[in-house]
């Protein structure tokens, strides 16, 4: 063979590979082919593999798309109007400051078989506030001193001071199968038995989890029979699969892909931005300075142009509407850059320079956020220096080790108020004591007074007055609340929950 | 053969602690994992706690030798995150991450040497001109875009492959494709130059003069001398792949590989488990090493070992 035939030879190698690989691929992938009976199975791809399936010791909000739907608990939140409801309890009523009677419901199976009885409740309880157990979110349950059975399906759950959102912390509180749970303790890291409706069929790790529809709920028979879970990290990977139809629900959508998608549901999400200002020491401790920073804040702007419309604007609070606590007389303050110019010359403001401390990454285009939002301060009259952390530097500057260092003037975060009420916000962010808190002791009396009333009436005023207080005399700029997008296929009837709650059981095919 | 074995297991071990020293102060240095494991409301007794539970409240050098005594007896500690054994995590996804690069490496090994070759031997020729070009686009373009152009042209577009996840081999071809063509690049552009030095050696001159068929020269003799340096090359960007590569790869194509693991344990700062795939990819790298080292004398017998 010469120099010429060598030559031909190789580049015929080259390209007849290249054909071969290509070639195999025209032949149609597995897409999965619109049959004429109703489909059954339910493909849902959710950003990351769950950690464990053990949802009394994780914070993972992949954990909860799975398990939510294979465990219950006592109590949980009406989809709709988000108002506590039974639902593993039938009836909840409080016997003196500190006992609450609890009535379980009856003829209620585990998945695995075994009948619900407040054993399990006992058990679940004692096992989450145990300090032995080292639970993540035990700090819900901070006010839960001891449980005891009383028969067969009634419980008391006795806090260790008078606590108004008990009822709201149970929904937080997944009851477990005691005898599965002393038999086999490990096998809760990758399969939980529940009383929901669906069972975990199988978990392949990295790869997927199926659930089975468990034909013996108690409650109604869910349409879907059977759940697929992927887990896909890169949303475009994961926008592209929905597109394709290799997966029917994708949670976690950016605004930019809304209009690609097959279909979109969204709902108001748990978290709201807000800028927190230090009334206590520096510059920003005038009252007319702080109600200055709130008028120069155009959010219509910012939820138009970094998420297409799809974040509204908080309503003069962190709260949504069905929140205990909620002022409904609040409106959130106008974008006035003339009042607020304004108000900044009457308060004799020098130009000093304000810190705005800030993170990035964590939340959808917080970065972005931040630098709008300081620019806007600087277009009405203030000198603003933004300081971007990382993550970790920015929480520890925001939840400080030594209580007396001296605050930031401004510092950005999102803020989830986890048992819709009022309390969670003001007792973190407002009382002096709290976690993250540059606010004056004015509110504190106010405030802990409110956190045990237990007359819910008197316990709603009491947090409206805060509330309107806080609107005069700010502790934070209220920002936005980025709304949830669910992508889905054309045949897929849900509406996203505005507790971010992923449950099957609400879903169905046309 | 004695002293060139314990040589390299003694460069080995020195690797591999460096390696896991260096992690280790890095992580401690990033911030509090108690901060991103608890909910962000969470009281200051509560984060005092965790710490307090975790040992990062001792110092660095007191986790140090903690970990190094654990580390000693083959305990790497449990992932906090996972619950798990540490090691056992870890090592779970790295089968599937050997066997993406190695079909990568196949893939890239299968273009490149042809056309290093078709190119070393009609230099400055539009194929080499088309070739140098095609291997820099290959090291310069980004892997995370182009991993994701293919999915919108040959996925979205064209349906003939799937977006994400595993299965069947057409789950394999658009990943492997896109972690094959920056080692393509760089391979295509090792066998240019090696087979360009070993073309114009003497010894070739000779074989062709001999009458030997052309495709025999290249191949068993100029090929297998320019072996070592392809080798080396090659066994370097597997090594890259594994270690670097993959991660991004992984991320976009939802794969269940070491990479997507260690993006999440580095996510979560779990650090018993960010230390034990730290450890388990050097382990990795260092044999590669071994082995590159020891096929040297397939390709030159001279090369002996001491």
């Amino acid at each position: 063979m010469n120099k010429k035939s060598l030559s031909i030879f190789l580049f015929t190698l080259v390209v007849s590979t290249s054909l071969v690989l290509s070639g195999c691929g025209t032949a149609a992938p597995n897409t999965p082919n619109p049959t004429a009976a109703k489909k059954d199975t339910i493909s849902i791809a959710i950003p990351s593999e769950p950690s464990t399936m053990d949802v009394q010791f994780a914070d993972d909000g992949n954990m909860r798309a799975v398990a939510d739907n294979v465990t219950e608990s006592l109590m949980t939140l009406d989809g709709k109007t988000m108002k506590v409801i039974p639902e593993l309890a039938t009836e909840i009523s409080r016997i003196d400051n500190t006992t609450w009677d609890v009535k379980l419901r009856p003829d209620v199976t585990f998945q695995n078989g075994n009948p619900f009885t407040a054993d399990d409740v006992v058990y679940s309880i004692k096992r989450i506030i145990d300090p032995n157990f080292k639970s993540n979110i035990a700090g819900f349950f901070a006010t839960f001193k001891d449980a005891q059975k009383v028969g067969d399906l009634e419980v008391h759950i006795i806090t260790s001071g008078p606590d108004p959102s008990m009822p709201t912390r149970l929904t937080m509180l997944n009851i477990l199968n005691q005898k599965e749970m002393i038999a086999t303790p490990d096998k809760i890291k990758t399969a939980i038995s529940g009383t929901g409706p669906y069972k975990i069929a199988s978990w392949a790790k990295g790869q997927s989890i199926v659930l089975e529809r468990n034909d013996n709920y108690w409650g109604p028979k869910p349409s879907i029979k059977t759940v697929k879970y992927r887990f896909i990290e890169e949303d475009a990977t994961r926008a592209a699969a929905l597109k394709n139809g290799e997966i029917d629900f994708a949670t976690n959508m950016l605004p930019e892909y809304v209009s690609t998608l097959p279909q979109v549901q969204t709902a108001e999400g748990l978290e709201f931005s807000l800028i927190r200002m230090n009334a206590v020491s520096g510059v920003m401790k005038d009252q007319k300075i702080r109600q200055a920073a709130s008028y120069a804040i155009n959010w219509d702007a910012i939820s138009k142009s970094l998420y297409s419309g799809y974040a509204s604007i908080a309503p003069g609070q962190v709260f949504k509407p069905s929140y205990i606590g909620f002022n409904k007389n609040l409106k959130a303050y106008p974008f006035d850059l003339a009042k607020a110019k304004q108000l900044l010359a009457e308060s004799g403001y020098k130009g000093e320079t304000i810190t705005f401390v800030g993170e990035q990454g964590r939340w959808l285009k917080d970065g972005e956020q931040e630098q709008a939002i300081a620019q806007m301060l600087r277009d009405a009259g203030f000198k603003v220096d933004v300081k971007i952390l990382a993550f970790s530097q920015w929480l520890g500057v925001l939840f400080p080790q030594d209580p007396t260092t001296t605050p930031p003037d401004m510092i950005f975060t999102f803020h989830s108020n986890d048992i819709y009420d009022a309390d969670r916000s003001y007792s973190t962010y407002v009382l002096t004591t709290g976690s993250a808190s540059s606010y004056p002791k004015t509110l504190d009396a106010q405030i802990i007074a409110a956190r045990t009333e237990l007359d819910t009436v008197k316990r709603q005023q009491m947090y409206e007055a805060i509330g309107q207080t806080l609107y005069d005399n700010p502790a934070w700029i209220n920002g936005i609340n980025i709304k949830d997008i669910d992508g889905m296929g054309k045949d897929v009837v849900y509406q996203p929950r505005e507790d971010m709650k992923l449950m099957v059981s609400e879903m169905s095919f046309k | 053969m004695a002293t060139y074995i314990l040589k390299t297991l003694l460069k080995a071990l020195v690797v591999v602690l460096g390696v896991s020293l260096l992690v280790f102060v890095l992580t401690r240095s990033i911030g509090n994992p108690v901060n991103i494991m608890l909910p962000l409301g969470a009281s200051m007794a509560e984060r005092a706690n965790l710490t307090h539970q975790l040992g990062l409240d001792k110092s660095v050098l007191a986790q140090l030798w903690d970990f190094a005594s654990g580390v000693v007896r083959g305990n790497f500690g449990e992932s906090w995150w996972q619950q798990e054994s540490a090691m056992t995590v870890a090592l779970r996804p790295l089968p599937f991450t050997l066997e993406l690069s190695g079909i990568a490496l196949v893939i890239s090994l299968v273009f490149a040497i042809p056309l290093g070759i078709l190119s070393a031997l009609k230099p400055r020729s539009l194929l080499d001109k088309l070739t140098s070009t095609s291997s820099m686009f290959g090291i310069c373009v980004p892997n995370f875009w182009l991993g994701l152009m293919l999915i919108l042209i040959f996925s979205n577009l064209l349906h003939w492959f799937p977006t994400s996840g595993t299965g069947g081999w057409r789950y394999w071809v658009l990943p492997s494709v896109t972690l094959a063509v920056l080692p393509l690049g760089r391979i295509t552009q090792i066998v240019r130059t090696a087979m360009l030095e070993q073309l114009r050696e003497l010894y070739v001159v000779t074989a062709r003069s001999k009458g030997l068929p052309e495709f025999w020269v290249v191949t068993r003799h100029a090929l297998k001398n320019a072996g070592i340096q392809i080798v080396t090359m090659s066994g370097w960007e597997l090594g890259r792949m594994i270690a670097g590569y993959a991660i991004a790869i992984e991320s976009v194509f939802g794969l269940p590989g070491i990479g997507s693991l260690i993006v999440d344990a580095i996510g979560q700062q779990d650090y018993p488990l960010i230390q034990a795939i730290t450890f388990v990819i050097a382990i990795c790298i260092v044999v590669l090493n071994i082995l590159i080292d020891l096929s040297y004398p397939l390709f030159n017998p001279r090369i002996k070992f001491k």
